[in-house]
């Protein structure tokens, strides 16, 4: 779950440049001369330079297999279920409100008046894939759901008074 | 010379209007944490606040945030700066009175005639309400934003004629000569290259949000002239974006100031620090397309290249400014006061902030994350421990310099309740972000009840230390002689 990799990386990110910044501050007195230490540290840095380069460069590579706009590539004759949504003052309009287990699903997702955002949460409210909702575009977002349960369709985007109450359901059956 | 025309230490009256800057810039910057923490008490459920009202005050919250901090963050540029070029204070002065009339213009039009369209006022929402404002609260709103704008674009432009007067060109401002190795040696000091980025960067943001800001006005009133909403779009977020990012790099120009000063050491421009300024200002101007991430009708080049440049932006700070800042304080014999340790805390805090930032802006993480309150758990750490944390310091330095403020027991534990409570602010957004918690919802889910309210108490703290922050700058403003920028060059603090 992308969340919690999320959550944990910037946790341990974190706590090492505080440790960095901590061991720094407690290095600062008795004074030194300055240009060996600039002689020492930018050697250094070129090489921590490159290895931010590389790890940037990786991490760049493979998160980018896996765009979320871009079309799984489904089965032989498994074709998606095409679901036309509608986002509006403060509801949604879909074609289907019901799915099964396991299938392909293409949200069509367009806005007859304001931006929204269509966000779908499943019964623990962990926020399973988004998109924009606009007038006069149609952004499309794929999901196959993989548990049978009752889904919540949250507005992601600051559309005017009701908006915390723009939630839609939909189902999802074995 | 004119007679409205600053450099180095020859006009005393400066230094007040740029206390005044300061003092403005801290008490909307107090303001807004107020309003920061009353929403979070309300997200809490421990105060009952109608959710219109609070949509109100989350639009007074980002915009008041934004524009009183880059306020503040202005002064700093223009105190340093005015050391090297030849600076307008008639356009200083504009700059304040038109900020002051944009100021009262959209708090009219929020808390008069109830505009809520958030600071992203996202076309075409200013013109289509469901019922929640009037025109007339929309026309204020953006209307004060323009004007709001239009100040702080002629003291941007006004920057940039002193540069390039001084230097001959915005390139040389950004020691491009250095940089393609025509020349060997140092570039301008770096106050001068920060301030030619800014310059450059903040004019492109001003004209996008102008452009997005006329075209809503327009479509307010005459509905049948309509925008592309993805071009309305990508000209809230340009502006946006840039624009409030540029005040940290308006604010960083103190740490380059007080550290090489506190530590006696000299803080140059060299090579590898003029591409990382350069490379800042196209990524601080290219990269906003991270905000659009979940616009899956943009062109696929535009998202990935959001993702990709917005690693790319994380280079100059991790490599050059935050590395620069601790190794001049490495075995330097700094002392440690409230000024050096804001310093150094800003450069903590930009840093840890690029770390939910980069994560986020990765599209990935950004379909489950996107306007989750992750989003503002990094940028509060930017702003709160990163950003604000210059313009605190440089309030301290000036008290400091001027040497009628002696620091007391009270400011060191509020700066250490600031940078505790500040972390665990940031970490319950995070945290609410990771659970799911939409941004800017007026009222939440029982599920994220329990991390609004921690927020909430942190908030609490913040606002009493920022409290005693602007007390302090409050009671130097009082005593000041307006004379200390000349006490400056001599006064080393080194250990």
């Amino acid at each position: 779950m992308y969340q919690t990799a999320a959550w944990y990386l910037s946790i341990i990110l974190m706590a090492l440049i505080t440790v960095i910044f901590i061991t720094v501050v407690l290095k600062t007195n008795k004074r030194r001369e300055y240009e060996p230490i600039q002689k020492k540290w930018y050697r250094f840095r070129t090489i921590y330079f490159l290895v931010l380069l590389v790890v940037f460069g990786t991490l760049t590579y493979f998160t980018l297999q896996d765009l979320p706009f871009e079309r799984p590539v489904y089965g032989q004759e498994e074709n998606p279920v095409i679901v036309d949504v509608e986002a509006v003052q403060f509801g949604w309009n879909m074609s289907q409100m019901e799915f099964k287990v396991g299938e392909p699903i293409e949200f069509d997702i367009t806005s007859s008046d304001v931006n929204h955002g269509f966000g779908i949460y499943d019964k623990d409210m962990n926020l399973l894939a988004q998109t924009q909702a606009m007038p006069d575009y149609t952004n499309t977002v794929y999901y196959t759901f993989s548990e049978p349960g009752t889904y919540q369709i949250l507005c992601m985007e600051y559309c005017g008074l009701a908006h915390h109450l723009m939630v839609g359901e939909i189902v999802v059956t074995n | 010379m004119s007679t409205n025309m600053v450099m180095g230490a020859t006009n005393n009256s400066r230094n007040k209007t740029i206390a005044i800057y300061l003092l403005t810039g801290s008490l909307i910057i107090f303001s807004m944490m107020v309003f920061g923490v009353l929403m979070l008490l309300a997200q809490g459920k421990m105060i009952d606040v109608d959710p219109a009202f609070f949509y109100e005050i989350m639009t007074v919250h980002g915009t008041g945030m934004i524009g009183a901090a880059a306020l503040a963050a202005a002064a700093v540029m223009w105190f340093f700066l005015s050391k090297y070029v030849k600076l307008s204070k008639a356009i200083l002065i504009t700059n304040f009175i038109t900020f002051i009339i944009g100021v009262l213009m959209v708090l009219v039009g929020i808390f008069v005639f109830d505009f809520a369209g958030a600071w992203t006022f996202l076309y075409p929402l200013p013109a289509i309400s469901a019922g929640g404002w009037e025109m007339a609260g929309a026309t204020l709103y953006l209307g004060g934003m323009l004007i709001l704008g239009v100040g702080f674009l002629l003291l941007n432009l006004d920057v940039a004629r002193a540069i390039i007067k001084q230097y001959g060109s915005l390139g040389e401002g950004l020691g491009w000569s250095i940089v393609f190795g025509k020349v060997k040696g140092y570039g301008p000091p770096a106050a001068v290259v920060a301030s030619t980025m800014v310059s450059i960067v903040n004019t492109t943001a001003l004209i996008a949000g102008a452009t997005a800001l006329v075209m809503n006005l327009i479509n307010l009133y005459i509905p049948t002239i309509k925008i592309d909403p993805l071009l309305a779009k990508n000209l809230t977020y340009a502006f946006g974006h840039i624009f409030a990012n540029s005040i940290i790099y308006m604010g960083v120009i103190a740490v380059y100031e007080i550290l090489a000063a506190y530590t006696n050491r000299p803080w140059k421009a060299n090579r590898p620090f003029l591409i990382a300024w350069n490379c800042s200002t196209l990524f601080t101007i290219t990269i906003y397309t991270h905000h659009l991430l979940m616009d899956f009708a943009l062109p696929k080049w535009m998202i990935i290249i959001g993702q990709v440049l917005s690693y790319a932006n994380g280079l100059p700070v991790l490599v050059i400014t935050a590395y620069g800042a601790l190794m001049i304080v490495y075995r330097s014999g700094i002392k440690w006061d409230i000024a050096s340790s804001f310093m150094f805390l800003s450069m903590f805090g930009w840093v840890i902030g690029v770390v939910p930032a980069i994560i986020d802006a990765t599209i990935v993480v950004n379909h489950v994350m996107h306007n989750t309150k992750w989003v503002p758990g990094h940028f509060h750490m930017y702003m709160g421990l990163g950003a604000t944390a210059m313009l605190f310091g440089f309030m301290y330095y000036l008290a400091k310099v001027n040497k009628k403020e002696k620091e007391t027991a009270i400011d060191g534990i509020s700066f250490w309740v600031y940078i505790m409570f500040f972390i665990g602010l940031c970490g319950s957004f995070l945290f609410s972000g990771k659970v799911g918690a939409p941004r800017r919802w007026a009222e939440h889910f029982p599920e994220w009840i329990p991390y609004d309210r921690m927020g909430a108490i942190f908030g609490i703290f913040i606002v009493l230390a920022v409290l005693i922050f602007i007390i302090r700058f409050w009671n130097f403003c009082r005593s000041i002689d307006y004379k200390f920028k000349e006490k400056i060059g001599s006064d080393r603090h080194v250990a």
